[in-house]
């Protein structure tokens, strides 16, 4: 027993350094799982709090762009909203006895503000000043004013991180607007402005310029959402699918409002699917 | 004795809270990221014991890990980098019982030696933390360049705080 005493007391300085590599290396293995303790991410209330107060100071400095972007979204927006409001007047003419088909709303918004942002790394995650108490909870989409922007991972009780689009270890779905040929996002690289929109069917049209859309294949986003757009193609290894090289629609340096979209059917959907692999 | 921990703590704090809000939202021509906080690593004095010296460039790495998302690879690199700070200094100071017990600033040891050992610091810390966070992603050339960019940028940042935590005292 004093002879293993002395030999760890002798090469103490060994077992120290092995103790904390031994440490990191746990914490490496673990960054990618999907469950992330909370006070181990930037969502924990002390680091939280201290991107909160950072924030609301540098929060300014962007609101002239945002602005800008936001009144552009606006005009589109107030544009379709005529047309769709002729397009149902037109309709309701020609079939006047339709009885009133209302559709029940599925998608809520939950408004928050960026306070923490990375995005020169390979996994690049943001923080929101939103967490449980708000109703946010982790697998939810998040977009802001020009596109989607990422998922909840982590929610704390006021903060919450998200991985975001930027970020190689998350796959998004999406598809070529106006048709039903669906891939996959990915992101690689250096560049927080391109993704990849890997596996589309080799039988897909398309053109450079052409808006890529969410998929609606996940409870995240509903299906429709800019991603996107087109700006070229690159060889894939596999014959069958192309690559498209996607030049993403928001601007990943600059995050500052963002809206976290709750699915009031998720429970239901988790539920069916619950019961599919029951009742196999 | 109570003044000196004290001011390390202090230094400990400030160089954290600088790195998480201010040098983490930096990268030189999009390549280039400066780590400052090991610039408490690289002053502590050498009179510390390797194990006291390990615990707390664990705990800085651990810190600046929680703060930006990257869990283990500044706790890593911290950790490796205390245990190769003595044979680093001691590669450029000669050893005797005067150095024995320094701190490592530009007054003990005059400007070559240590630009010699704080750029060798860098460059081991930019490397560490490039190889660890791009390991199954990028290939050896990208990780040189920015290991190069960061070590660069780390190195002049680190030589600043050199210069004025040397003045104060």
């Amino acid at each position: 027993m004093r002879n293993l005493l002395n030999f760890i007391i002798r090469y103490s300085t060994g077992f120290v350094f092995a103790l904390f590599v031994l440490l990191s290396c746990i914490m490496l293995a673990g960054r990618d799982a999907y469950h992330t303790s909370v006070i181990l991410t930037s969502a924990n209330s002390v680091s939280g709090g201290l991107y909160e107060t950072s924030s609301n100071i540098t929060g300014y400095f962007n609101l002239r762009n945002i602005n800008e972007r936001l009144q552009k979204s606006n005009a589109q927006l107030e544009n379709e909203n005529l047309n769709l409001r002729n397009e149902i007047a037109s309709l309701k003419a020609a079939l006047s006895d339709t009885a009133d088909v209302n559709v029940p709303k599925r998608f809520d918004y939950i408004l928050a503000s960026v306070i923490n942002n990375s995005s020169d790394r390979p996994r690049n995650y943001f923080t929101i000043n939103r967490g449980r108490l708000d109703g946010i909870m982790p697998g939810m989409g998040v977009v802001d004013q020009s596109g989607i922007v990422g998922i909840v991972n982590v929610a704390g009780p006021h903060t919450a991180r998200i991985i975001s689009v930027i970020n190689e270890t998350q796959k998004f779905s999406a598809k070529l607007k106006d048709t039903p040929f669906v891939g996959t996002l990915t992101w690689k690289g250096r560049d927080p402005s391109i993704a990849y929109l890997e596996d589309v069917p080799r039988h897909a049209t398309f053109h450079i310029g052409d808006t890529v859309v969410t998929s609606g294949y996940s409870t995240a986003f509903p299906a429709g959402l800019s991603v996107g757009t087109i700006v070229g193609r690159i060889r894939a290894s596999d014959d069958n699918f192309y690559v498209l090289k996607v030049n993403l629609a928001s601007d990943f340096k600059a995050l500052s409002t963002v809206r976290i979209i709750k699915d009031i059917y998720k429970n239901e959907l988790d539920s069916l699917v619950q019961y599919d692999i029951k009742a196999e | 004795m109570i003044k000196t921990v004290l001011s390390y703590f202090l230094m400990f704090v400030l160089l954290i809270l600088v790195q998480v809000l201010v040098f983490n939202h930096i990268a030189l021509f999009s390549i280039a990221i400066a780590f400052i906080f090991i610039y408490f690593i690289i002053s502590l004095p050498l009179s510390l014991s390797t194990n006291l010296l390990l615990l707390l460039s664990f705990a800085t790495g651990f810190i600046v890990d929680v703060f930006s998302d990257t869990p283990g690879v500044n706790s890593l690199s911290c950790t490796i980098l205390a245990i190769l700070k003595r044979p680093v200094f001691y590669a450029y100071v000669p050893r005797d019982d005067k150095t024995k017990v320094m701190n490592p600033t530009i007054m003990t040891i005059g400007w070559a030696a240590y630009s010699k050992y704080l750029f060798t610091m860098c460059a081991i810390y930019s490397l560490l933390v490039f190889s660890i966070e791009y390991f199954s992603f990028a290939d050896v050339k990208d990780i040189l360049i920015m290991s190069l960019g960061a070590t660069l940028f780390t190195f002049i940042v680190n030589l600043a705080l050199g210069c004025i935590f040397d003045r104060k005292g």
